[in-house]
């Protein structure tokens, strides 16, 4: 318990800054759509313009995103582009911070078992991230209602939404899984940034290629909202993909950290 | 029973060796040094010892439990300084120790205010602030407020002036009269004579020697120092039992082993002006060890 307590005070600033930042994102993001509604045909021929290539690369649709829900879908990526650098820099440094700061000797040498000391801290960085989805999936809530010029339909809306935090989740465990195995990180956010970049980038190629198999590659694309939009709902292949990321991540997090040999400072 | 048992430990990072075959064992209530020098193992045996590394082949008990299968059983009555001391610079002194006694299931509050006055340790401080010296007292406070039943100390006194370090000594002995064994490695001999009753020297990974200090000092060694007549040559005196032999002018130290007639013939054949036979340092004999 008192590991668990310790994490959340280390991170309590980190994420307050990274909850008000997300949510300033999003306000600042909302605040331009009327300006997308209000001309929606002017838009729509503007996009149109683009090559199909840049259009699918983006998920941007010319016929919603007048509409709340396709706005949202749209600038959403960029939030979960966000969330996710939050969760996979807070998964890797739980556990690298006592690496790179030489606490690990304190902290392993304590009786408690490797697993117990990796389940409080498992727990104390979703806690965070939990938070951070909680009051960022609000401000958007709270946006899109004071932004709409129309009624839309909320089930696509609240599905995306949610998809933040099931982002935030998978990388978490990616974040988690690096944490345990890699030897020594000096800096974590290189790390994250790359990480987070380079599969980002995997599934813009993969939805300007077309190439649906390729979405397996990142996890961006496992709840992809341009589906999300036409059909109200995930793709199950996706969501159970996602789901054995996540539990393979962490699972492998524990095995390779329960084992690893922590070398003299 | 024995509290500490270590079999044929053997630990390798790779191809690199940690530890080839250490095998020994701490009575109750002894404090036992464990010495060589550095990079001969003694952090690697230590560390496995703490579940920190698995051993590549062989074993070690404390209590009587498995080193790495129970280790959180271990644990909690086992206390550990390492040679540097790191922890959460964001944290004040008495916070990090709290944070520490937490673990134990024990009020410490009373006992980390007695330690920090024996240390002179100010509870106020934060971490990031404070000395190398001040950062190993909180090392110590933290290695023993749950009075442990075994502490085990990896070259502990480096960073403590020679105040500190009797201070230190002192709460060692007392928590050894009040049951603990102690684990002591160092490779400064002089603290260790001061300290253990008994040592294990460790050699590029092997045990060579388990001794008490008193026979390790009594093991037959004479320190022989002569003057002779004359310039002598090496060869003079390259004789049985004789080592750690040097030769400079007419002056000659050796170490002697062996019988003392044996040793004052060969004397009495040679021209001298004088000749001193003492007991030698323990320094001198670890150094034999080492050649």
């Amino acid at each position: 318990m008192s590991i668990f307590l310790h994490e959340l005070r280390f991170y309590r600033r980190n994420t307050a800054i990274w909850t008000a930042s997300l949510c300033a994102g999003t306000a600042l993001l909302f605040s331009m759509f009327p300006a997308f509604a209000g001309n929606t045909q002017a838009l729509e021929d503007v996009l149109r313009n683009y090559p199909d290539v840049v259009q699918k690369a983006f998920g941007l649709s010319p016929e919603t995103i007048g509409t709340v829900p396709g706005f949202y879908s749209f600038i959403v990526t960029f939030l979960m582009l966000c969330g996710a650098v939050q969760a996979i820099s807070l998964g890797i440094s739980v556990l690298s911070k006592e690496i790179a700061g030489k606490t690990a000797d304190f902290l392993l040498t304590r009786p408690l078992t490797r697993g117990r000391v990796l389940t409080a801290k498992l727990l104390a960085v979703l806690c965070c991230v939990a938070a951070t989805s909680a009051v960022s999936i609000g401000a958007t809530f709270a946006m899109a209602f004071s932004v709409k010029d129309a009624a839309f339909d909320l089930g696509p809306f609240v599905l995306m939404a949610l998809s933040f935090f099931w982002v935030q989740l998978i990388f978490l465990a990616l974040g988690f899984l690096i944490g345990a195995a890699a030897p020594k990180i000096r800096s974590v956010l290189p790390i994250s940034l790359s990480t987070v970049f380079g599969l980002f980038i995997v599934g813009m190629v993969a939805a300007a290629l077309d190439q649906k198999d390729l979405y397996y590659l990142s996890p961006f694309k496992y709840f992809d909202t341009v589906g999300i939009l036409q059909t109200s709902a995930y793709q199950t292949s996706f969501v159970v993909t996602a789901a054995a990321v996540t539990a393979l991540a962490v699972c492998a997090g524990y095995a390779v950290y329960g084992r690893r040999d922590i070398q003299a400072a | 029973m024995s509290i500490v048992e270590v079999n044929h430990l053997k630990k390798y990072y790779g191809k690199s060796r940690g530890i080839e075959d250490v095998t020994f064992s701490i009575e109750e209530g002894e404090i036992f040094g464990f010495i060589g020098p550095n990079g001969a193992g003694k952090s690697t045996t230590i560390r496995t010892l703490l579940a920190l590394i698995r051993p590549t082949a062989g074993s070690a008990t404390i209590f009587g439990l498995d080193c790495i299968r129970n280790a959180p059983q271990i644990a909690r009555r086992v206390g550990y300084l390492p040679s540097e001391v790191f922890y959460y610079d964001g944290m004040r002194v008495l916070e990090l120790l709290k944070y520490s006694a937490s673990f134990y299931r024990r009020d410490c509050a009373a006992r980390i205010r007695e330690l920090a006055d024996a240390l002179d340790l100010d509870l106020k401080k934060k971490i990031e602030d404070l000395s190398f010296g001040n950062r190993k007292k909180v090392g110590i406070v933290q290695a023993i407020l749950h009075e442990p039943g075994l502490i085990i100390l990896d070259e502990p006194t480096a960073g403590l002036d020679p105040l500190m370090q009797q201070r230190f000594f002192e709460l060692l002995r007392a928590e050894n009269r009040k049951g603990a064994t102690v684990l002591f490695s160092s490779h400064v001999l002089s603290e260790v004579r001061k300290l253990c009753n008994r040592v294990a020297i460790i050699k590029e990974g092997r045990i060579v020697n388990v001794d008490t200090i008193s026979a390790l000092q009594d093991n037959g060694y004479k320190k022989i120092t002569l003057e002779a007549k004359g310039a002598v040559s090496q060869a003079e005196y390259a004789l049985e039992g004789v080592t750690s032999l040097t030769v400079q002018g007419n002056l000659v130290t050796f170490l002697y082993q062996g019988g003392v007639n044996a040793l004052l013939h060969m004397l009495a054949e040679r021209e001298l002006i004088n000749v001193t036979i003492e007991e030698p340092d323990l320094e001198e004999i670890f150094l034999h060890y080492y050649r």
